[in-house]
């Protein structure tokens, strides 16, 4: 049977859309008001038309290679980025705190944008090999090892951003098996989170205890589900009065303080009422939090990312006319922080129009990748879409004040070459594998 | 879980997601209002551009105050690294040292943003400096405006300007903390259309409050419009020369033109020149002048009531003629005075008895004893407390015992005392025999020289005057106030004028208490007076208009402890009406000798410190 090319233009479209957006979004947030070249490639809305151009390169490349290669070298990008995330664990050169870039001239590389690609091709590799399923201790071992050891690399980089992003794998495997009970727990596990630091322990204990002992008045005498409660609440309340302990001791004291930003919370009153829990486990109260800069060093970015999108009200000052943005009040808007452009020139409508455009490009993502008949593909479409529907939702949660400051990009929107270049990637190859599925058919079954 | 329904569920998150996303998003935006204007106030700076204040002219259209531009170099210390400072270090004129030394001082504030680097610049340098400053990017000329009076007098006319208080910056919006204002005079007064309307310019500001730009492409801009320029109604030639008459004298001069009210000048004495209270010596000079133990900054023609003695007697005649106390022919013995039981009023040596032209003429005691107490004890009235309500509402009509309503800040009303004060002293069934010595100007009367000059306007309109005032026209369409305009009828008949004015015109021909100093050529119509007061010597007052026919200046003078009212208001008012009369016909054929005599005659006394007990 004759090969077609049936690549899908809707999803085609509304990449070029987005990226286009970005570009003017970039070019907005990071001109000033003296410069009016369109194009100055020492600006970074300049460098961006770089990338977009470097990125249309390599999709046209991603698109010319053989479908094949990608199942075939699945595993060696894999252990290529793996490797190349050791090297810069070893000789990684500083760069705000993180040591996550390779620098190649003038140009930084970072490995860990391109971990996440890997990781999706090396577990939909996997996973995608006939017979073998998200079941038994040794597929599963596997198929979490393959997500948590570049997870653990990006981490050890001190990437925290780029390390959570490694947990939106976890709508693959649901996908591909995980129960959703799974899920359901760490729901639970952030409320919990959450009210702990809110409200004082006990208080939450107890709160949970009365629940259960409703739930358990209400289903009387099955049994199973009586211990299944009871060892709920155990394990709840380990949780609960360790958390203190993990949340100073673990966490470091910027995310600590990004945490307590977004519950409201004031950072020192907070370590004031945890002095006793400090003292119990021996804990030194994280330094540099003076009375006076703590919260307010912590709260400026989504104070002024709150700020700069509220200034936008129904329909936004236009574009290039946002106050907060062209006076560079939000601190790395053109790259983290891209939504408050959004938010400021585009008011209400224009963002709405934005997050639902967006929201229906992951949607189409996901229907692609339901339709795919063959495992590898499904599960690569899977990962695509999750690691920006992670991506999307951390960073938009993040300018909303909804969520701590994590720092990681807009797909297609923030500025970076590395991110860009990664998602198209990601993207396209996924796009690619879409798009010989009717080639699949003839060949595989 | 069958694994469609996951894809279903899966696609349920991004629903949820987008629904939560676009709730924040509406929060944020449209309910939650604050972060719209912390918008409007973190990423803006308003620039407010000062107009420039509108300037003085006097009523021939010569300039009284202006506005004197200031230039300051500035610096903006963070962009002086490629500067070129041999250049910049030639043009001022300093050393480098001395250079390093100002950015130094510059970058103590904030080096990102500009301070003065050079305060002041030479108009030379400042002319020179500006067609190169565009090479220098970190240096800018700042130019800020002072008030310079043109005078040396006519401090209490012109005023002064000042920072606004706190209570004014409370009470009026318009001002800011900083601003100026007007204090005093005519720059108070008329403060509203000299000011201009400030325009602001809102610029785009980063977090370091450097200018980016216009903000809202200058959505809230507006321009500054300019003060109205004001034309006073002042003489300043005359007011000049009545300050030189006034020299080493304590005293005032207020002259008015009749029929248009207009005021041709104030004089007060002492005086203070209106450039010591300008630029950065005002603080250090105003507590200067307020500690003067003669008190030049009190604007003595409106706010010292003084008793009018003799001239009140005008007033008195024409209430006792309208009240049909008296007619023209109404005569009155004088025995060298009035007495009535223990009660004596003195008079000195004149013809008995005089008819009202001539009890004018020879300002007779005893005459006016018997007018007042026929006012007083009028049996058209039930009591004398009745008579008298109706003697201050006459009085009231000729602008005295109320506020005038000149244009000018802080006017007093004199003194004239409520019918309950007299209660209060002598009883409540208190006789007019109580109050006589009020029929002569003496007593619980006080009038300022303004309300004395606006008697003579009066009598000059036969019944009725324009509230006096010291601004012509403002602006550029040259309009008067609707206020000055107006006409204020006294309550006396016209007829009842043409004999007070004869027995005016008798006071400054020979035989008259004035006619030693009769101008010849002018017909003068004066009164004099001499006021009793309870510091030292009496006042010497004079108050007339000239000429008779059609009046053109009405004048009142007051020397403190002249003596006589012939003795200097007098010969002061007439040189004041033969300068202002005969400069007009380009002729000043003025009695040098006379105006010798005046100018260099001193009363005051050296004046001692006094003592600082406790």
């Amino acid at each position: 049977m004759e090969e077609k090319f049936h690549i899908d233009w809707f999803t085609v479209i509304m990449y070029i859309a987005i990226v286009t957006f970005g570009a003017v979004n970039i070019y907005s947030a990071n001109n000033t008001l003296e410069n009016h070249f369109l194009f100055d490639f020492k600006m970074e809305y300049g460098k961006q038309i770089i990338w977009l151009i470097a990125s249309g390169i390599i999709v046209l490349l991603v698109l010319l290679t053989d479908y094949k290669f990608f199942n075939f070298s699945a595993y060696g990008i894999y252990v290529i980025i793996i490797i190349m995330l050791l090297v810069l664990l070893a000789t990684g050169t500083f760069n705000k705190g993180a040591q996550a870039w390779f620098k190649i001239g003038s140009f930084k590389l970072q490995p860990s944008e391109f971990a996440k690609y890997a990781t999706a091709l090396a577990l939909a590799k996997f996973l995608g090999t006939f017979d073998i399923k998200f079941e038994g201790k040794r597929n599963i071992s596997i198929a979490l090892g393959i997500v948590f050891l570049p997870m653990l690399l990006t981490l050890a980089q001190n990437d925290t951003g780029s390390a959570l992003v490694f947990v939106s794998f976890i709508i693959v495997l649901f996908r591909e098996g995980l129960s959703g009970w799974w899920l359901v727990l760490g729901f639970y596990l952030v409320v919990i989170f959450v009210l702990t630091i809110l409200y004082p322990s006990l208080y939450v204990l107890a709160v949970v205890l009365t629940i259960i002992l409703i739930f358990i008045y209400f289903i009387k005498r099955q049994r199973q589900l009586i211990w299944l409660s009871i060892l709920v609440f155990v394990l709840t309340s380990i949780f609960v009065l360790s958390l203190d302990y993990l949340f100073i001791k673990v966490l470091q004291p910027h995310q600590q303080q990004r945490i307590l930003v977004t519950l409201n919370q004031d950072v020192d009153e907070y370590y004031e009422s945890k002095a006793s829990a400090i003292s119990l486990f021996k804990v030194e109260k994280p330094v540099n939090q003076s009375k006076s800069t703590s919260k307010r060093d912590y709260s400026y970015n989504v104070r002024q990312s709150k700020i700069s999108i509220g200034a936008g009200r129904w329909f936004g000052n236009g574009f290039n006319n946002g106050t907060q943005t062209k006076a560079k009040l939000v601190p790395e808007q053109h790259t983290d922080f891209i939504f408050c452009t959004i938010g400021e020139e585009y008011g209400f409508v224009g963002s709405t129009l934005f997050i639902l455009v967006y929201l229906l490009f992951i949607g189409r993502i996901f229907f692609l990748a339901e339709r795919q008949k063959n495992a590898f593909s499904r599960i690569f479409g899977y990962s695509t879409g999750s690691i920006l529907l992670f991506h999307f939702f951390i960073n938009i949660g993040m300018a909303m004040g909804l969520l701590p400051v994590i720092g990681i990009p807009l797909p297609y929107m923030s500025y970076g070459g590395s991110s860009l270049i990664s998602f198209s990637m990601l993207l396209f190859t996924f796009l690619k594998l879409d798009a010989n599925r009717v080639n699949e058919l003839t060949r595989f079954y | 879980m069958d694994k469609s329904r996951k894809f279903f569920i899966i696609l349920l998150c991004l629903i949820l997601l987008g629904i939560i996303f676009i709730t924040r998003l509406y929060f944020l935006q449209i309910v939650d209002t604050s972060n719209y204007y912390k918008a409007q106030a973190y990423g803006s700076n308003e620039i407010i551009i000062h107009p420039p204040r509108g300037t003085i002219l006097d009523r021939k259209g010569q300039l009284l105050v202006f506005n004197d531009a200031l230039y300051d170099l500035m610096v903006v210390p963070d962009k002086t690294i490629d500067s070129d400072k041999d250049a910049i270090c030639k043009e001022l004129n300093i050393d480098t040292l001395d250079y390093f030394k100002r950015i130094k001082k510059a970058s103590r504030y904030n080096s990102r943003q500009a301070s003065v680097f050079y305060k002041n610049l030479p108009y030379k340098v400042f002319t020179r400096l500006q067609e190169v400053i565009h090479l220098y990017p970190a240096f800018y000329i700042e130019e800020k405006i002072d008030r310079r009076y043109n005078i040396n007098g006519a401090a209490h006319l012109l005023g002064y300007l000042g920072e606004v208080s706190e209570k004014v910056v409370k009470d009026q919006p318009y001002y800011k903390p900083g601003d100026i204002i007007g204090i005093a005079g005519m720059e108070k007064s008329y403060e509203v259309y000299l000011r201009g309307i400030k325009g602001r310019r809102v610029v785009l500001v980063d977090k370091f409050s450097r200018q980016q730009g216009s903000f809202a492409k200058g959505k809230f801009d507006s321009l500054p419009i300019s003060g109205q320029n004001i034309i006073s109604s002042i003489d300043i030639d005359l007011q000049k020369f009545g300050e030189q008459l006034l020299t080493n004298k304590i005293g005032s001069i207020v002259a008015i033109e009749p029929q248009t009210g207009e005021i041709l000048s104030i004089v007060n004495s002492p005086n203070y020149d209106p450039n010591l209270l300008v630029g950065q010596e005002r603080n250090k000079n105003f507590s200067r002048l307020l500690l003067d133990p003669r008190k030049p900054l009190f604007n003595r023609a409106l706010k010292a009531p003084y008793p009018p003695g003799s001239t009140f007697k005008l007033v008195q005649a024409l209430i006792g003629l309208q009240e049909g106390v008296i007619e023209p022919s109404t005569t009155f013995p004088c025995f060298g005075g009035y007495r009535m039981g223990s009660l004596k009023v003195g008079c000195h040596a004149h013809p008995s008895p005089l008819d009202l032209e001539n009890s004018i003429k020879n300002s007779c005691n005893a005459y006016y004893c018997h007018l007042y107490r026929g006012i007083l004890d009028n049996p058209k009235y039930n009591s004398v407390q009745d008579a008298y309500d109706k003697w201050t509402e006459y009085l009231r009509s000729f602008g005295i015992g109320i506020k005038i309503g000149i244009d000018l800040p802080e006017e007093s009303s004199g003194i004239i005392k409520k019918k309950e004060y007299f209660a209060k002293v002598f009883g409540k069934n208190w006789r007019s025999a109580n109050v006589v010595s009020m029929s002569i100007g003496q007593g619980e009367v006080g009038l300022t020289p303004l309300q004395m000059a606006n008697v003579a306007a009066i009598v000059a309109n036969k019944g009725w005057f324009i509230t006096p005032h010291v601004v012509k026209n403002i602006g550029d369409y040259q309009t008067k106030l609707d206020e000055f305009l107006k006409k204020r009828q006294t309550m006396i008949d016209k007829h009842h004028f043409d004999t007070i004015i004869s027995g005016m015109s008798k006071v400054c021909l020979p035989g008259g208490t004035a006619g030693r100093t009769a101008i010849p050529g002018i017909s003068i119509c004066g009164k004099t007076g001499t006021a009793q007061n309870p510091h030292g010597k009496d006042h010497s007052i004079f108050i007339a208009f000239a000429p008779r026919e059609n009046p053109k200046i009405a004048i009142c003078v007051i020397i403190e402890n002249g003596g006589f009212g012939a003795a200097f208001a007098a010969p002061i008012a007439n040189l004041m009406i033969e300068r202002y009369l005969k400069l007009d016909k380009d002729s000043p054929s003025l009695r040098l000798d006379l105006l010798e005599r005046m100018m260099k005659s001193s009363l005051l006394e050296p004046t001692i410190p006094k003592p600082t007990t406790n």
